[in-house]
């Protein structure tokens, strides 16, 4: 398998509480990935870690072969060029319009001609279906909207590699559908690596050829969609059927029932 | 027991507290470095110029106005009681160009810019906007807060001169067209006593300092804030009370190393 980044025994504490307690994992090039977990599992910080936003506190992250972790600051900012990360509030920058939104990155890393900014950011915005909407601000959009605007400019520079931080989180149904389709068409287009984060699991199984899933700091399965779903793990079925008690208790850690009512 | 417990507090309150003068002084070494000089870094800084110098003007004219007639009424309360009432030029253009000017500038640069920026800042923070920055590769510390920061270095020591100018104009409003002093005595004793060098440069340097710790101050707080409605909440009362208590001792400091010897 080619891939596209690769893990090594990953290791991250954030003030007392271990996120990770090496994680291994590789993410293929050219493919859909999704990375699931339970919530508090640490998927963003690891989006943020491959984004170098967050430095690990020991271990490998190679994309593309070259460590991300050990990489000064500008050639940092030159290594992000190469990626683009859509959050989950979609983060546009709200005083400028959506026209000058997609032309952000353009207009920072490259001396195009403003026809030729236009034009491609005209593109960018048919691509998500929303050139119709390139004078409105950022405050007149909807969600599901602004998400797309941000994709739009997630992908204005032609990255490698795509980082999605829940793209289906408070979607309404057809917003959600729009996405799935458009992560898997633009992947495919534009022959990118796409990586997601979500714990929707219906939706990210549907589009993703790879799925990992962390649990409790380390990865405990990964593989296609149908082999996963065919593990007899207790706790990958309780994370992929949503049974409410399992491995995964129903309850936060606490002294017995009676003691605590009785005394 | 107890020993254990106080040292233990005390020393993460030091270091939490040196690890802060730490994070702020390499934040602002990057920023003060990372302004880009080209025509888009300009225009970025002339609209932060616009921003939190043009839109200060109101409150600094205004107030300057009203400060300039407040000194001018008092003064001349005070020196007529000795026949002096010629001296009001120079009374209130002294205490206007070497402390009031660039204190009360200070401490309403603080209130009125400073504030403003810590918010922009912290919501930028709370919104993700800055993390997207950075990862399309372009440095949120050259982009955001590089021409905020040299604005408020650029605009400061105008503001003061503007507001020094404007209360010497208050003062003579009320000195000379209200109390009748004679106008010629106002000015001619204002200029012989106000010294370019030892008044108003220092007054400018006065502006100067304070015009970069208030500004330092502000993009900190809001670029360090937590990123939440609270954390926002809390940078901001921050900047405006470190600010102003910053303006207050640096005025006490500088003022004994310039004007000691006069």
């Amino acid at each position: 398998m080619d891939s596209y980044i690769t893990i090594n025994d990953l290791h991250f504490t954030r003030g007392h509480r271990s996120i990770f307690n090496g994680v291994t994992l590789h993410i293929p090039r050219g493919k859909v990935t999704a990375i699931m977990g339970p919530s508090g599992t640490g998927k963003t910080t690891l989006l943020r870690l491959i984004g170098g936003q967050l430095r690990a506190d020991s271990g490998q992250i190679l994309l593309d072969g070259q460590d991300i972790s050990q990489l000064g600051r500008k050639a940092l900012f030159d290594a992000r060029k190469k990626m683009g990360m859509l959050f989950q509030s979609g983060a546009l920058f709200s005083d400028i319009s959506v026209f000058e939104n997609v032309a952000f990155p353009l207009r920072a890393h490259t001396k195009l001609a403003e026809d030729v900014i236009r034009d491609i950011v005209l593109m960018k915005l048919q691509a998500v279906g929303l050139r119709g909407a390139r004078d409105l601000m950022p405050s007149e959009l909807s969600g599901g909207m602004t998400r797309r605007v941000a994709l739009a400019r997630t992908i204005a520079l032609d990255p490698e590699l795509l980082l999605y931080d829940e793209p289906f989180a408070g979607q309404d149904p057809i917003a959600m559908g729009v996405l799935v389709q458009l992560i898997r068409l633009l992947n495919d287009a534009l022959g990118l690596t796409s990586v997601l984060v979500s714990h929707d699991i219906t939706e990210s199984l549907s589009i993703c050829d790879h799925v990992v899933i962390l649990a409790d700091g380390v990865v405990i399965g990964e593989g296609s969609p149908t082999e996963l779903k065919k593990s007899d793990s207790p706790l990958l079925k309780q994370f992929l059927n949503g049974l409410p008690d399992g491995p995964v208790p129903f309850h936060y850690p606490a002294n017995d029932y009676k003691t605590d009512l009785i005394g | 027991m107890f020993l254990v417990e106080f040292l233990i507090k005390n020393g993460r309150a030091g270091i939490d507290f040196s690890s802060t003068i730490g994070r702020s002084g390499i934040f602002l070494c990057r920023s003060i470095l990372g302004l880009s000089l080209g025509p888009k870094g300009l225009k970025l800084l002339a609209k932060q110029i616009y921003m939190v110098g043009v839109l200060s003007l109101v409150i600094i004219v205004v107030s300057g106005l009203f400060i300039g007639m407040v000194l001018a009424l008092q003064g001349y309360n005070i020196l007529i009681d000795y026949g002096s009432e010629q001296a009001i030029g120079q009374m209130v253009a002294l205490t206007l160009v070497r402390e009031l000017g660039p204190v009360v500038t200070g401490l309403l640069f603080a209130g009125r810019a400073g504030s403003a920026l810590t918010a922009e800042i912290g919501l930028m923070k709370a919104t993700e906007q800055l993390s997207s920055m950075e990862m399309m590769g372009v440095d949120p510390l050259k982009r955001i807060i590089a021409p905020r920061l040299w604005a408020g270095f650029i605009s400061m020591p105008i503001l003061a001169v503007i507001f020094s100018t404007v209360g010497i104009f208050g003062g003579l409003l009320v000195g000379v067209d209200w109390l009748g002093v004679y106008e010629g005595a106002f000015w001619a004793n204002m200029q012989s006593s106000v010294n370019f060098q030892e008044d108003v440069l220092n007054g400018l340097i006065k502006s100067l300092v304070f015009g970069l710790v208030c500004t330092w101050i502000a993009v900190f707080q809001g670029y360090d804030s937590v990123p939440t409605s609270e954390g926002i909440s809390i940078a901001t009362t921050k900047t405006v009370v470190y600010s102003s208590l910053a303006v207050l001792g640096l005025d006490f400091l500088l003022t004994a190393v310039m004007f000691s010897s006069i």
